[in-house]
């Protein structure tokens, strides 16, 4: 009889510990998931150094980054942080950090791009709509591996869509293309 | 207490406490302190700024730069910094997101007592608040062809003898509907509890039904037109439970729903009419409908859950549970269920999304036995100058009732339109065909019952089935918006009206096709 006490107490104590231990983990669909500073080395794990630019978004730089992209972006930041990375075995890298906007409000954005143009990962650094946080999944992510400027990254030409999160789907494209025509437009990538 | 169980509680003890340090350091970063700490960042990087400025101003101007060199700007080594503007913690009030869908629909049908029609489907409002930093809040409210509602009460007063007067007027079959207002706290990604009005999770449809997510302007049939579901979509219940997401590299992702709620309930809704014959009859409803927001009519509580597994963007895999007793307590307790299967999968254009449902309600003879027990009386009239008539209708049950709908899309947009009226200014025009096949099966329906003094005298079950194709062509400037056309059949058994099986089609007793044409708009903002 105590042992079955006991063993019933065991499991209490042990199912409530596993689940505070669970819900320790607690994130929302909303939120910031990574600061600027940590992009560079989440996205480039082979990062030996780690330089930290501002650049201003001048009238012209837009100009410039709106012909390149060949179509105007949802929203325009007031300035761009760059971070250029070097790397072990590798050509340098830069990380770019853009927003673009989902439904009602900007998803913060840092992108990685190699020194050829293309993009090497995306990362969701926030997101602040209700809807449509899948796009922070490395799987849904990893699809703007390799990607240019010259591909439309638009959910169901080259991008897979997901159900209920298309306008965040589209944004992930939009701040892809948009982090390579800043880069270029700063004279970083050719 | 014995050792093992001391030791238990310590582990759960240690636990919860190597919970609530990260908690309470996390807790030590309030908003406020991390804002000084952010404005300490920023006031040493204008300082910063300052300083490089007035270097520079010092030497000779230089020849005129493009902005767009990275020599614009010194190179800062710093990574303490962060973006201005980028991270930022909203406040409630800033945070809540008002939003909305609407649609509307013309069609044309070849059933005579159907006239050519603009339709006001609906109008709902939505709203969504962080309310705090794990506590979310939504609401949907609904206005279905609802144009007007007016409420007239006054207590006029004739030859000094005072009566009293109320008038209704409202629009033709419209209706205001609360379709979701809870409140969800969200313990791990996996774990989040929700309580309110909540829509049930039982097949895909139901919990995506925005019109304006769909190409074809009207909803499926087991949804909505020959509902199979329980209820008509939106269905929603009151009640509590969790949600979650559990993400895994290797398998994807895999989702689930468990509610509990009051559940669906035979209801009553009476309507009145004022026929030319001098007659005012009142025809009392009884239907399944979904469950009270008040005390509930039954004892026992009714469950869904729903698991999902998505194993790579634009594929989805659903099922779905429902169960609970449907009767209210004066009558039997019986109870019902609904299993449902989805799916949808993407094929670079290609689309196709499904779902099946079959419900079953039990032992519905019984029930309706226990009706008549209940009414007693069939019709009665009364002494008023009117003759009053009463009738009760037991309507839209059947032992079983099953069907899916299959949808086949092709999304397109020519290159030569894109400079066009149809493409210029937006990022992502779509053009989608849509082909649609429908089926409902409705075995044992109640197609007749009567009852003297309590007793059931007649109880008669048909077995009917309906099918649907719709063909569709819809263009879509932006993901929330899209302007649609279709033709769609439906047919049913052959002699039969489809007026009996649909609640839709005004058909006359011996129309059992119709042919239709669509044409609809659906927004969201």
């Amino acid at each position: 009889m105590g042992s079955d006490r006991l063993s019933r107490r065991t499991l209490l104590a042990g199912s409530g510990g596993l689940l505070l231990a669970g819900v320790g983990n607690a994130a929302a669909q909303e939120g910031i998931f990574m600061r600027p500073e940590e992009a560079p080395r989440a996205l480039f794990p082979d990062a030996s150094a780690v330089t930290d630019t501002t650049v201003t978004a001048t009238a012209e730089l837009r100009e410039r980054v709106r012909a390149l992209m060949r179509r105007a972006p949802s929203y325009w930041e007031p300035a761009y942080r760059v971070f250029r990375v070097a790397r072990h075995a590798a050509d340098p890298g830069f990380v770019i950090v853009v927003e673009e906007i989902g439904k009602h409000r900007p998803i913060t954005f840092a992108v990685a791009v190699d020194g050829g143009a293309r993009v090497v990962d995306v990362a969701v650094l926030a997101y602040r709509e209700a809807y449509g946080g899948e796009v922070r999944d490395k799987r849904f992510l990893r699809q703007y591996s390799g990607k240019t400027l010259d591909d439309p990254l638009l959910p169901y030409r080259d991008i897979r869509n997901i159900s209920g999160a298309t306008l965040s789907v589209e944004a992930t494209g939009r701040a892809a293309r948009k982090a390579i025509a800043v880069l270029r437009a700063l004279g970083d990538l050719r | 207490m014995p050792l093992r169980a001391f030791l238990a509680w310590l582990v759960t003890i240690a636990l919860m406490l190597d919970l609530a340090l990260p908690i309470s350091r996390a807790a030590a970063a309030t908003p406020e302190e991390l804002e000084a700490q952010l404005k300490a960042l920023q006031q040493q990087v204008d300082a910063l700024r300052r300083q490089i400025e007035s270097s520079q101003a010092a030497q000779p101007p230089a020849a005129p730069v493009a902005p767009a060199t990275p020599t614009a700007t010194a190179p800062v080594t710093t990574v303490e910094t962060p973006a201005p503007g980028k991270i930022e913690r909203l406040s409630s009030i800033a945070d809540f997101k008002l939003g909305g869908y609407g649609s509307t629909r013309f069609e044309a049908s070849d059933l005579d007592r159907l006239n050519e029609s603009f339709t006001f489907r609906r109008f709902v409002l939505t709203g969504d608040a962080t309310i705090g930093g794990r506590l979310r809040g939504l609401f949907e409210l609904e206005l279905e062809r609802l144009t007007e509602l007016e409420v007239e009460r006054t207590a006029p007063s004739e030859a000094g003898r005072r009566g009293f007067q109320q008038s209704i007027e409202g629009s033709d079959k419209s209706e205001i509907s609360l379709e979701q207002a809870w409140v969800e706290f969200t313990l791990a990604d996996w774990l989040k509890y929700r309580a309110g009005m909540m829509l049930v999770p039982v097949g895909r449809f139901n919990l995506n039904h925005d019109d304006n997510r769909w190409d074809l302007p009207r909803r499926s049939l087991v949804d909505r037109g020959v509902p199979v579901l329980p209820v008509t979509a939106a269905w929603s219940e009151v009640g509590m439970g969790f949600v979650g997401d559990v993400k895994t590299e290797r398998w994807g992702t895999f989702g689930y729903q468990a509610l509990v709620m009051n559940g669906v309930s035979l209801d009553s809704s009476i309507e009145t009419i004022a026929r030319g014959s001098s007659e005012l009859e009142t025809e009392v409803e009884i239907k399944a409908r979904r469950g009270t927001a008040n005390i509930d009519l039954k004892r026992d509580k009714a469950g869904a859950l729903r698991l999902t597994w998505s194993p790579a963007p634009g594929h989805e895999l659903g099922t779905s549970v429902y169960y609970g007793r449907y009767t209210p307590d004066f009558l039997p307790s019986e109870a019902l269920w609904s299993v449902a299967l989805d799916g949808k999968t993407t094929l670079g254009p290609f689309e196709v999304e499904g779902q099946y449902v079959r419900t079953h309600f039990n032992n519905i003879r019984r029930v309706a036995r226990g009706f008549a027990d209940a009414v007693a009386e069939r019709a009665f009239s009364s002494g008023t100058p009117l003759d009053v008539v009463v009738e009760f209708e037991l309507a839209g049950l059947a032992d079983t009732k099953q069907g899916y709908w299959l949808d086949l899309r092709y999304r397109f947009f020519p290159d030569f339109l894109r400079d066009s009226l149809l493409g210029r200014g937006f990022d992502n025009p779509q053009f989608i065909v849509t082909l649609r096949g429908e089926q409902v099966w409705l075995d044992g329906l109640v197609s007749e019952i009567d009852f003297t003094n309590g007793h059931l005298t007649s109880f008669q079950q048909d077995n009917r089935h309906v099918n649907r194709v719709t063909l569709g062509f819809a263009y879509r400037p932006l993901p929330l918006v899209v302007f649609q056309t279709a033709f769609e059949r439906t047919w049913t058994d052959r002699g039969k009206s489809l007026s009996g099986v649909t609640n839709f089609l005004p058909a006359r007793r011996s129309e059992d096709t119709a042919n239709t044409f669509l044409l609809g708009v659906a927004f969201g903002f």
